[in-house]
């Protein structure tokens, strides 16, 4: 097994402390993914397990072997980790051709000249690269150079496959299909693969597991729908995904079930919940929100709201409005067409989370 | 673990040598602290003995002795080096003032306004830069002294005089300032055409003309550069010996640098204390002077601005009609300047005499050369300068490769301190590189067999260049991403084999651009050779030097010449090889 257990990660710049106790998990053969907004710590946790950066405590353990452990002062060097990392920039040696490139991990280990030739037209096979194996990176394309560092990492059959936002660099179009792609190649390899991302989409298509983290710490880890669905906090409920964030106040308390007051609203609504803070901030997806006509039934809906259209938008496969309430609006995603200017918006019973407001100090979420 | 669930089910079983990664054959350790020690030991090591030694009653080589202030206290009784420290002073303040003048004057002009001829002016300042500095006093001495071929034809068809005696300290000046500009235009130019002109173009927009721009945005945008290459001409000027030991020995003006000479070439005993102590207090000056201005630029910050890209700016000004009249003037001030004793200096070779009274023409010669050829004291040096710097560059541009990869490219704990190690040589008079070098070999050798190589000789002379060639080479190892290294590490390559394999196979045309600056400027050399050669290590500089000083005469010039070809033919292939360009 090679499970990949990281425990207690921290990482200090001088006073900065850039990872503060991280620990996380990858099962063997599957995605864990690194989600969280730019200068969290992605990349720092991604090298630290990479063994390009020391950390400043916890461990990094692979399988039955210690990558680092700071109470043991065990630090395994880069070299002998056998990762595969595919960096941010790609790092494609401009001064060799995609062949030495992908066979360069296998000539430090004295691969045999046939042995190395095999496994290097194997390798380009797999990620679509043959007949590119004697050019030069800047030959390439952007998407090809990200397939040839790929391919370089995967040479040598790593332990680990480190990604560090390997499609930051490509148009939407082939972001997606490389997404699907590399998906694809890593079930069939089945080797154990962190990913690196500040795209929620990316994260939620391609993970067994997510990990959503802010300012150094890991704010939830779950699947992809456990953290779309049932965020553990009002950051990852902004982050992934959109939200309304509907800001209230608890004006009722008893038994477990708050009466709040969202400001603009004239009915109160209640919600069992142990949060104990006088206000709270009530989050609703837009697709979660549904227009209803004025003579429909509310059943279903913890409440409706009346407000006007403050404008509206067509994505293709949704239409989408704001519509007003009190100060604040209210995002409604749906197929839907209307186009008049008040509309009634059914908030539906279990499409909404109530959260405790953020605390000065915790990040606003990059959109 | 089982291997199938890492792998590619079709990729082969590892090899039965599996582990065994090739590793380079001293570990990583043992190179940081190997280079970290050696740089300590070469370049900082030597100078303990020369400020021990101005605090010691006795040679060190002598044994015995104590502590004593005395050295000092003997110098700041001697008038002699009160009125070098004068000279000194007045000469460094003007020919600096001189050099600021100059070379922004011409920056502006090059990179500000559509004056006519100005890439032809642009190369023409940085040509004393690029050129030997000898060869250059040499012909200015050739031409515009009181009995030049210049000056002559000037008084004789023209109203006008030169109106200054190049042997004097005003003379001196006037050299100073033709040898300083080049640094100031570099650094002005620098700035002018890599910060962005924006701000010119915002007081363009609120109504400024061009003209009115330049003087209220762009002057004030070039206050850092000026203050910190006018710190750097006023460093050299402190430290040159050879405008001094040429244009002022004949009328007796000293200054700190030829005071030190004199004292080791003048007296039995080689100056005693005094020699170290003045040799320490020069240092000081130097080394002060370049902190200053390290705090004022931040050290590798100048390495970036010094590329002088030429995109053009949106603030040009037109000069109109005007622009060729101000061309002229200052084509003939460069011309004046350059070319003029340019060809001074290869007019002196090819004829007997070069005097006004007869056409040069009618004494066309080549005596002086092969007086030069067939004279084993100078072919040797000739011979020797080129052996050092062939090799001589060769190995200092390896040790600048390592030192920077050490330096930025490491995790090694003491990195930090290795770019300041490897930088101080610049804050070294050549002078007192020589004599730290002399003292250190005196008293790790006292059967004086090493110094006699023209190993002695070849290190004294890399320490000194070091700095310069880590200027030039520094910018592209900072240009290369990170994430190469990052990438050979994972890929399984130790540190060694990283920056062998990926690093320094990319900054290879670096390292030839450093090679060429530093072959040349280990060609050219001469301070650094004053105390350590012996008649079979002369070299090339010193021997122009020594011969300078004793006065014009064909064979300096020819001496000159075969200087400035050499010179002249690496840097051309330099350039047509690397891209080299002129660098401070
Ligand atoms: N060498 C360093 N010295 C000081 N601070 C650093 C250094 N490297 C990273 N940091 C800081 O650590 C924090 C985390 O950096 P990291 O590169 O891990 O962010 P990231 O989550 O990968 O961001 P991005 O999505 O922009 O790549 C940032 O605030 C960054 O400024
Ligand atoms: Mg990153």
């Amino acid at each position: 097994m090679s499970d990949l257990v990281i425990t207690n990660l921290t990482k200090k710049f001088g006073r900065l402390t850039v990872l503060d106790n991280v620990s996380v998990t990858a099962s063997d053969g599957q995605i864990l993914t690194l989600l969280g907004p730019s200068g969290c710590g992605k990349s720092t946790t991604l090298w630290s397990i990479a063994g390009l950066l020391k950390p400043d405590g916890g461990s990094i353990v692979v399988g039955d072997q210690t990558l680092f452990n700071h109470d043991s002062s065990a630090f395994l060097p880069p070299e002998r980790r056998d990762c595969g990392v595919v960096f941010q920039s790609y790092a494609v040696w401009p001064h060799m051709k995609v062949r030495d490139n992908v066979g360069y991990p296998l000539r430090l280990r004295r691969y045999k000249p046939e042995a190395l030739r095999k496994r290097v037209d194997e390798v380009l096979e797999l990620v679509d690269l043959s007949d590119q194996a004697d050019r030069y990176p800047h030959q390439l394309s952007g998407g090809q150079q990200q397939r040839v560092a790929l391919a370089r990492a995967l040479a040598f059959p790593p332990r680990l496959l480190l990604l560090d936002e390997p499609f930051s660099n490509l148009d939407a179009k082939l972001r997606e299909r490389t997404r699907d792609w590399l998906l694809q190649l890593q079930r069939k390899i089945g080797v154990t693969t962190v990913f690196v991302t500040h795209d929620q989409d990316e994260a939620l298509a391609m993970s067994d597991r997510i990990a959503v983290m802010s300012t150094g710490t890991v704010r939830q880890i779950g699947t992809p729908e456990q953290i779309y669905n049932d965020p553990a906090d009002l950051f990852v409920a902004d982050f992934v995904g959109t939200s309304n964030l509907l800001e209230g106040t608890v004006i009722g308390r008893s038994n477990g079930i708050l009466t709040i007051k969202i400001d603009g609203l004239d009915q109160a609504i209640h919600v069992p919940s142990s949060i104990d803070s006088d206000g709270v901030v009530v989050a609703v997806r837009p697709e979660a929100l549904a227009l209803l006509p004025d003579d429909a039934s509310t059943d279903g809906y913890e409440m409706t709201v009346n407000g006007p259209v403050l404008d509206r938008s067509y994505h293709g496969h949704h239409f989408r409005y704001r519509v007003g309430v009190g100060e604040q609006a209210l995002v409604v995603e749906t197929r839907e067409r209307t186009d008049s200017s008040h509309v009634r918006v059914g908030i539906p019973r279990d499409g909404y989370k109530l959260f405790r407001p953020r605390t000065a100090t915790a990040p606003k979420a990059a959109q | 673990m089982s291997s199938s669930t890492l792998t590619d089910p079709k990729a082969p079983p590892p090899p039965s040598r599996f582990g065994n990664i090739k590793r380079a054959w001293l570990p990583e350790k043992v190179i940081h602290y190997g280079v970290w020690i050696l740089a300590v030991l070469l370049i900082l090591g030597p100078i303990v003995p020369i400020v021990w030694s101005s605090l010691w009653s006795t040679p060190l080589y002598e044994g015995g002795g104590s502590g004593t202030l005395d050295n000092f206290r003997k110098l700041a009784t001697d008038p002699l080096w009160w009125s070098a420290v004068a000279n000194s002073l007045q000469f460094a303040v003007f020919a600096t003032i001189g050099s600021v003048l100059v070379g922004t004057t011409v920056a502006l002009l090059v990179a500000r306004t559509d004056l006519p001829l100005r890439r032809l002016y642009s190369a023409l300042i940085v040509l004393p830069l690029v050129l030997p500095g000898l060869v250059l006093i040499v012909g200015w001495q050739s031409m515009w002294s009181k009995n030049g071929y210049a000056t002559h034809l000037l008084e004789q068809y023209t109203p006008f005089t030169v109106p200054f005696d190049l042997y004097s300290v005003a003379g001196m000046v006037v050299m100073g300032t033709v040898l300083g500009s080049p640094v100031v235009y570099l650094f002005a130019r620098g700035t002018l055409s890599s910060g962005d002109s924006t701000l010119e173009e915002a007081a363009r927009c609120a109504g400024a003309g061009p003209f009115r721009a330049l003087l209220t945005v762009t002057l004030p945008l070039l206050r850092p550069a000026l203050l910190n290459s006018g710190l750097l001409v006023f460093a050299l000027a402190l430290e040159t010996l050879g405008i001094p030991l040429i244009l002022g020995t004949s009328k007796n003006i000293d200054m700190m640098s030829t005071y030190l000479y004199r004292q080791w070439t003048g007296s039995a005993d080689g100056g005693g204390g005094v020699l170290p102590a003045g040799a320490v207090m020069l240092l000081l000056a130097v080394t002060m002077l370049l902190l200053l201005r390290n705090r004022l630029a931040g050290d590798l910050a100048r390495f970036t601005t010094t590329g002088g890209k030429s995109s053009r700016p949106a603030n040009v000004v037109k000069l109109g009609p005007f622009g060729w009249l101000l061309s002229a003037g200052v084509g003939v001030v460069l011309g004046c300047a350059t070319l003029v004793p340019l060809s001074g200096v290869v007019l002196a070779s090819l004829t007997a005499v070069l005097t006004p009274a007869i056409n040069p023409f009618s004494l066309l010669t080549l005596d002086h050369f092969s007086a030069i050829l067939t004279n084993p004291l100078y072919t040797g040096a000739i011979g020797n300068s080129l052996l050092i710097a062939t090799v001589g560059a060769a190995i200092a541009t390896a040790c600048i490769a390592v030192i920077a990869l050490v330096a930025h490219r490491s995790s090694f704990r003491l990195r930090g301190s290795l770019e300041h190690i490897v930088l101080y040589p610049r804050a070294v008079p050549g002078l007192i590189t020589g004599m730290a070098f002399f003292w250190t070999f005196a008293i790790l050798d006292q059967s004086g067999t090493f110094r006699a190589t023209l190993w002695a000789v070849g290190i004294a002379f890399g320490v000194r260049a070091l700095a310069m060639g880590y200027a030039a080479f520094y910018p592209s190892l900072a240009a290369l991403g990170a994430d190469l290294d990052r990438a050979a590490r994972s890929a399984g390559a130790d540190w060694w084999t990283a920056m062998r394999t990926i690093i320094l196979s990319l900054l290879k045309p670096a390292m030839g651009i450093s090679y060429v600056l530093l072959f040349v400027a280990m060609l050219n050399e001469a301070d650094a050779a004053v105390f350590l050669v012996t008649p079979e290590t002369q070299v090339l500089g010193l021997a122009m030097l020594q011969i300078a000083a004793n006065g014009l005469g064909g064979t300096v010039a020819a001496l000159g010449v075969i200087q400035l070809v050499i010179t002249a033919a690496v840097l051309g292939a330099g350039r047509i090889l690397f891209g080299v360009r002129p660098n401070v």
